[in-house]
């Protein structure tokens, strides 16, 4: 590679800004953190202690965070599944071309364009008891009313079809580039070797489709592990435990309560959990995988 | 067999049909409900279109003061917005045309991926911390700094394949007429990455427009809030004031949805970071 310019540490001058932001609002804050979590702090005494892995041993005992880690990790799974099974059925039907197709793609992706606190509002008013639209037109069709948010069964899978609509759309269009990115010989090929179209699609579509189905399933796992704002706006958590998150347990103890120690452990204990999955996608994509 | 063809036909049609009412009803439910009298969405036999069309919730929405938490808003996604191109284009380029010591430069992608997909509840009490210290708490410039966990790493990352597609003979030959490497990342590279810029700007704008959890944590002060903390403070706040509130719902979202329509040819890019 050449080196423009007269000093070979161009680059450095080039690199640093950048460089000094991502230290200094990441790598920082993560060593911060764990440093953190070893610790108990007294704020009416503005003390600290020094506990080793005390604040783990006691979060992992709590049953507040065992069950928000449990929800956040049923969250994860079926809002993903449900999402990335909803994209390839779309991304099938909406791959054969037919008239305004052009025209109907960018409205289906309208969902995912709106701030989560829009969406929140809208599916809140949605969801409401008595008046909500959903009850309005169970109630029509002489169904009861549910109580898509009070009911501790149900809670946590009213936010699942409030992220299924929100984030279907990602999934779809993924698997859309996806679909379209397969030539057209292989199907034909398959169908003159007189394939049915179950075959067709199990033998030839989705294995083309690993790295795409891939690439969604990662980014949708890793994101609604975060699970903070629609809790935040729908639930704030309840009713009891049942939408209590691992975002939401963070929030709590470091911003409510003050337990610095018992919130930096916890957020290590996330960390670990996504961590995994983030490193996974950044490999797949620096190796051009995904 | 013609008739079956028909009937395959109508069924798809139909679902069709049924999968975009189902994506675009809640976003219609919403501007209409913004311009419903209030009777008629809290009743137990609402309304989908109005009977009657009323503005009085765009009025009162105006007078909470909707303007100032839109003005915090743009100020946010854009100040962040332009941060996060200047440094990002700068190290987008370095990573692309010079040979980095000790493979710094995979490290440093590989950072900027994952911390792409790190929660951002992680940091938020060191971040605060930090905050305080040099006295940003409560402020906009506060947001604007700590947004750059969000979009500096989002613009890196776009920016890398724009700035990957100038062709380097542009570069050397300015290097030739003995152009400085300033003039020529201004004269040469920026104006080639132009639409690269505006793409991953708009992305990046989007998403500073629409956080929420450190807006939450960071400013407290009534008149600084942004518009995604307003609707949530809304929502908590009044049960079913929804009039007033899909009116807000509905003009926060405008802007984005608007930009939105400049960047559709990148959207799988914009929002999964992969190469293809």
């Amino acid at each position: 590679m050449y080196a423009p310019g007269r000093h070979r540490l161009v680059w450095v001058l080039l690199l640093l800004p950048a460089l000094l932001i991502v230290l200094g609002l990441t790598v920082y804050p993560l060593f911060q953190v764990g440093f953190l979590s070893l610790f108990r702090y007294d704020y009416t005494a503005g003390t600290k202690e020094f506990i080793g892995f005390f604040n783990y041993i006691e979060i992992l005992k709590n049953r507040f965070f065992l069950t928000s880690i449990r929800n956040t990790v049923v969250f994860a799974i079926t809002a993903t599944a449900a999402e990335v099974i909803g994209g390839l059925l779309l991304a099938l039907l909406f791959n054969r071309p037919f008239r305004g197709r052009r025209l109907i793609l960018p409205f289906l992706i309208l969902p995912m364009m709106l701030s989560t606190m829009v969406v929140s509002a809208i599916w809140r008013a949605w969801f409401h008891f008595d008046y909500g639209f959903l009850n309005t037109v169970l109630g029509s069709v002489g169904l009861g009313g549910v109580r898509w948010l009070f009911d501790p069964d149900l809670a946590l899978f009213s936010i699942v079809l409030v992220d299924f609509w929100q984030w279907t759309p990602l999934a779809f269009l993924i698997l859309l580039a996806g679909l379209q990115s397969i030539p057209n010989e292989l199907p034909e090929a398959a169908k003159v070797d007189g394939a049915s179209r179950w075959q067709l699609f199990q033998n030839v579509t989705l294995p083309l489709l690993r790295n795409p189905l891939l690439l969604a399933v990662l980014l949708r796992t890793v994101d609604s592990f975060k699970l903070f704002d629609k809790v935040y706006a729908l639930t704030g958590g309840g009713p009891g435990l049942a939408t209590e998150t691992i975002s939401m347990y963070v929030y709590r103890e470091g911003f409510k309560f003050f337990n610095v120690g018992a919130a930096s452990a916890g957020s290590i204990v996330m960390l670990s959990l996504s961590g995994v999955l983030a490193v996974v996608y950044a490999w797949k994509i620096l190796k051009g995988q995904v | 067999m013609k008739g079956r063809e028909i009937l395959w036909k109508a069924a798809f049609a139909g679902t069709v049909v049924f999968v975009i009412a189902a994506a675009l009803l809640p976003v219609f439910w919403m501007a209409t409900t913004s311009v419903k009298p209030p009777g008629e969405y809290v009743s137990k036999e609402p309304t989908l279109v109005p009977r009657r069309v009323t503005f009085e919730h765009y009025a009162n929405m105006w007078e909470h003061r909707f303007f100032r938490h839109l003005r915090n808003t743009a100020t946010v996604a854009i100040g962040s917005t332009l941060l996060s191109l200047a440094a990002g284009f700068l190290a987008a380029y370095a990573v692309v045309r010079f040979r980095l010591p000790a493979k710094l430069d995979i490290v440093f992608m590989f950072w900027v991926l994952v911390v792409k997909m790190l929660p951002p509840v992680v940091i938020a009490i060191p971040l605060y911390k930090t905050l305080r210290v040099f006295g940003l708490l409560d402020s906009l410039a506060g947001l604007i700094i700590v947004y750059q966990v969000y979009t500096l790493p989002y613009c890196i990352w776009m920016l890398l394949g724009f700035v990957k597609e100038v062709p380097r003979e542009f570069e050397e030959a300015a290097s030739l007429d003995g152009a400085s490497t300033w003039q020529m990342l201004r004269h040469v590279v920026l104006p080639l990455v132009g639409p690269g810029l505006v793409a991953a700007g708009i992305f990046s704008a989007i998403m500073a427009w629409n956080e929420f959890i450190y807006a939450l944590l960071f400013v407290h002060f009534p008149s600084r809030l942004t518009l995604p903390i307003h609707i949530a403070n809304y929502i908590t706040e009044h049960e079913t004031l929804w009039g007033e509130l899909m009116a807000i719902g509905l003009s926060a979202s405008l802007p984005v949805l608007l930009a939105s329509a400049f960047v559709q040819r990148y959207l799988v890019r914009g929002f999964s970071m992969s190469l293809k």
